[in-house]
């Protein structure tokens, strides 16, 4: 199995050390981050529950939430290489589908998240149509402008509830009498989803469809002269990055009761953008860890004074500058070499 | 037949001149952003921001007194300077790795982020106005156009050209056309490559500035008036092709009417759809935008 760290688009390549050690069966690095998330995730709540407590298990809930839409500029950058900038045009698209259901036609979490599903394929693969013909920083920009021509729209169409947005939207019904209005229990079911989420990108990224991606990566052209379609997994990545990005957006109402056009604003691409490179690109655990850390950070600066957005924004800057391979990705070969030389040392006693 | 002249005359007419002032400032905002892309290959994603800031040094610089004409001289020689930091002290500390598009273009994506923030901070987040310097209007084809506008197109018309001239008539222009042409050849034949890289930063990001300023009276003056503005900027860009100083100069030109015109028919909503459209139908047709890089023309 590869660490993912080894594989980041950014910055150097994650040097042969990682690479090597990482074909072995034990546990890689990249899975004890993993469950070391997971676990402290449930602890985090389990905490909270005790505490009665509804604020910070909100929170904690909106940024596994926001971590969703991580993932998905995760699988797009750090998979595919295409750095997408409106990322929030499909989370902001899902968030007033899933919205839209609740408030219209019925309070099931499934039938939520399906329409959602099915709206962010079409929309997907619209968006992956236009997008997908231009490459590198031109996906970028076309990306960030069907994202700021469409919540332009949204903000001035009178049936979305324009600048206001639709409030109002009932708690989902889940299953066995679960109900998103639960701060404890929907933040089980969205631990539950993103983990779902992780696993199944993790799985994914091993099988011959993710060592594709990889290759359109690393080298577009040659996936071609070996006769692959590289048009076709890309246009494929982005599909499944737009319903990943939809369905966590598809949660967004359930947890707030409100959707609003800034959800599709150039903010909330940004901030994803800025949780995957914090995070660490490429490492798929990262962009949780980013979320879960700046939104945090968001919070408690916020309370401080309400421009959170320089000191996030610095932050970035320095990580760009100084470690573009985000935490994860400075973390993951660090846990390997210790994991490594402690295995080393057990197996010559 | 004189309904059609009337249509011409106080329908059209107007709002293609008032297209051309707005497309004036697009134009000097879509140079700078296809300038440094042709040298440095670096997209700017803070040149919105610059823009804004621009905009807000000339209300700072006039709040102290200063006339108009001195805070639009004044106002690009601090942009330049702040360009040349940004370029220096931070765009260079990642320009050498081998993801130079994608580190370049978050790191000027964060410096846009910090550059918001704290435009919010030093000014509100509320809209400011700016009073025009040159109030009155001319009498044009029986139709009265603000004199402000005039000035606007003259003046920009007149930089344009400028920028033209310093890029393919001067020996300074040929140096930095040099530069994006072969970088090591350049430099092995004394060109102060880095130099020239920050220089060039530098001028893209004054030219930003002085759109900035001159756009100031006409829109209110607020902390995201970039974000809108550079869209149209990036459309340009790329319909004229990275880096081609001509196809910014045509396709921003082009682009801006395409907007004023069509907005006697649409609502303002969705002249943004519109261009982004035609964005997307010039890429389908030519994905490398209608001409080619600065240093190959």
């Amino acid at each position: 199995m590869s660490t993912p760290a080894s594989s980041s688009t950014i910055g150097p390549r994650g040097g042969a050390l990682a690479t090597a050690s990482s074909e072995r069966p034990r546990r890689s690095a990249a899975t004890w981050l993993a469950i070391l998330f997971f676990a402290g995730a449930l602890l985090f709540g389990g905490i909270a529950l005790a505490l009665g407590d509804v604020f910070y298990l909100r929170l904690a809930t909106e940024a596994l939430i926001f971590g969703g839409l991580a993932l998905s500029v995760d699988l797009l950058l750090g998979r595919v290489g295409l750095l997408p900038l409106g990322q929030a045009l499909f989370f902001g698209l899902g968030a007033y589908v899933s919205a839209l259901v609740l408030k219209n036609w019925s309070d099931s979490f499934w039938l939520a998240l399906g329409v959602t599903l099915a709206f962010s394929a079409v929309a997907g693969l619209i968006g992956g149509l236009i997008a997908i013909r231009a490459k590198g920083v031109y996906f970028a920009l076309i990306s960030f402008g069907l994202a700021q021509v469409l919540s332009k729209v949204v903000y001035n169409t009178r049936e979305l509830g324009a600048s206001d947005g639709i409030i109002g939207v009932p708690s989902a019904n889940i299953m066995w009498g679960v109900n998103s209005a639960t701060p404890s229990g929907f933040f089980l079911v969205v631990l539950a989803f993103i983990g779902a989420l992780y696993l199944v990108l993790r799985y994914l990224m091993d099988t011959p469809v993710g060592r594709q991606l990889d290759a359109i990566r690393t080298n577009e052209h040659r996936v071609s002269f070996l006769g692959e379609d590289p048009w076709r997994y890309k246009l494929g990545a982005f599909v499944a990055a737009a319903c990943i990005a939809g369905c966590s957006g598809a949660l967004y109402p359930m947890l707030r009761g409100f959707v609003s056009p800034e959800l599709m604003f150039f903010q909330v691409s940004g901030n994803a953008v800025i949780n995957v490179i914090v995070g660490g690109t490429g490492t798929l655990i990262g962009p949780l860890y980013g979320s879960a850390i700046l939104t945090g950070l968001r919070s408690v600066v916020g309370s401080f004074t309400t421009h959170h957005h320089i000191v996030i924004g610095v932050l970035f800057v320095l990580v760009v500058i100084l470690m573009p391979r985000g935490l994860i990705g400075y973390a993951t070969p660090a846990l390997q070499r210790w994991l490594d030389a402690r295995r080393n040392q057990k197996e010559n006693r | 037949m004189s309904n059609a002249m009337e249509w011409l005359q106080f329908v059209l007419a107007p709002q293609m001149i008032n297209g051309l002032s707005i497309g004036v400032a697009v134009v000097l905002m879509a140079l700078g952003l296809t300038i440094i892309f042709g040298l440095l290959d670096v997209i700017n994603m803070a040149h919105g921001e610059f823009y804004a800031i621009g905009a807000y040094l000339a209300v700072a610089l006039l709040a102290t007194g200063m006339s108009f004409w001195w805070a639009l001289v004044l106002t690009p020689l601090l942009m330049a300077v702040l360009g040349f930091v940004t370029e220096r002290g931070l765009i260079q500390r990642v320009f050498h790795s081998k993801d130079r598009h994608t580190l370049t273009l978050l790191l000027t994506f964060g410096v846009a982020v910090v550059l918001e923030d704290a435009l919010k901070i030093a000014f509100g987040a509320n809209p400011l106005r700016l009073e025009a310097p040159i109030s009155g209007a001319t009498e044009m084809l029986g139709l009265f156009f603000p004199n402000y506008r005039l000035f606007v197109m003259l003046f920009g018309g007149a930089l344009i050209a400028g920028v033209w001239l310093l890029v393919f008539r001067t020996s300074l222009g040929a140096i930095v056309r040099a530069a994006a042409y072969d970088r090591n050849m350049s430099a092995s034949l004394g060109v102060p490559v880095q130099l020239v890289y920050a220089g060039t930063f530098a001028f893209g990001v004054a030219l930003a500035g002085i759109a900035g300023v001159l756009l100031a009276p006409i829109y209110s003056v607020f902390p995201t008036m970039g974000k809108d503005f550079v869209l149209i900027a990036f459309s340009v860009v790329i319909i004229g092709g990275m880096g081609s100083i001509k196809g910014a100069l045509l396709a921003g030109l082009l682009l801006t009417q395409v907007q004023s015109i069509s907005s006697l028919y649409i609502s303002p909503v969705w002249s943004d759809p519109l261009l982004f459209g035609i964005m997307v139908l010039v890429l389908m047709w030519r994905p490398q935008g209608l001409f080619g890089k600065l240093g190959s023309a």
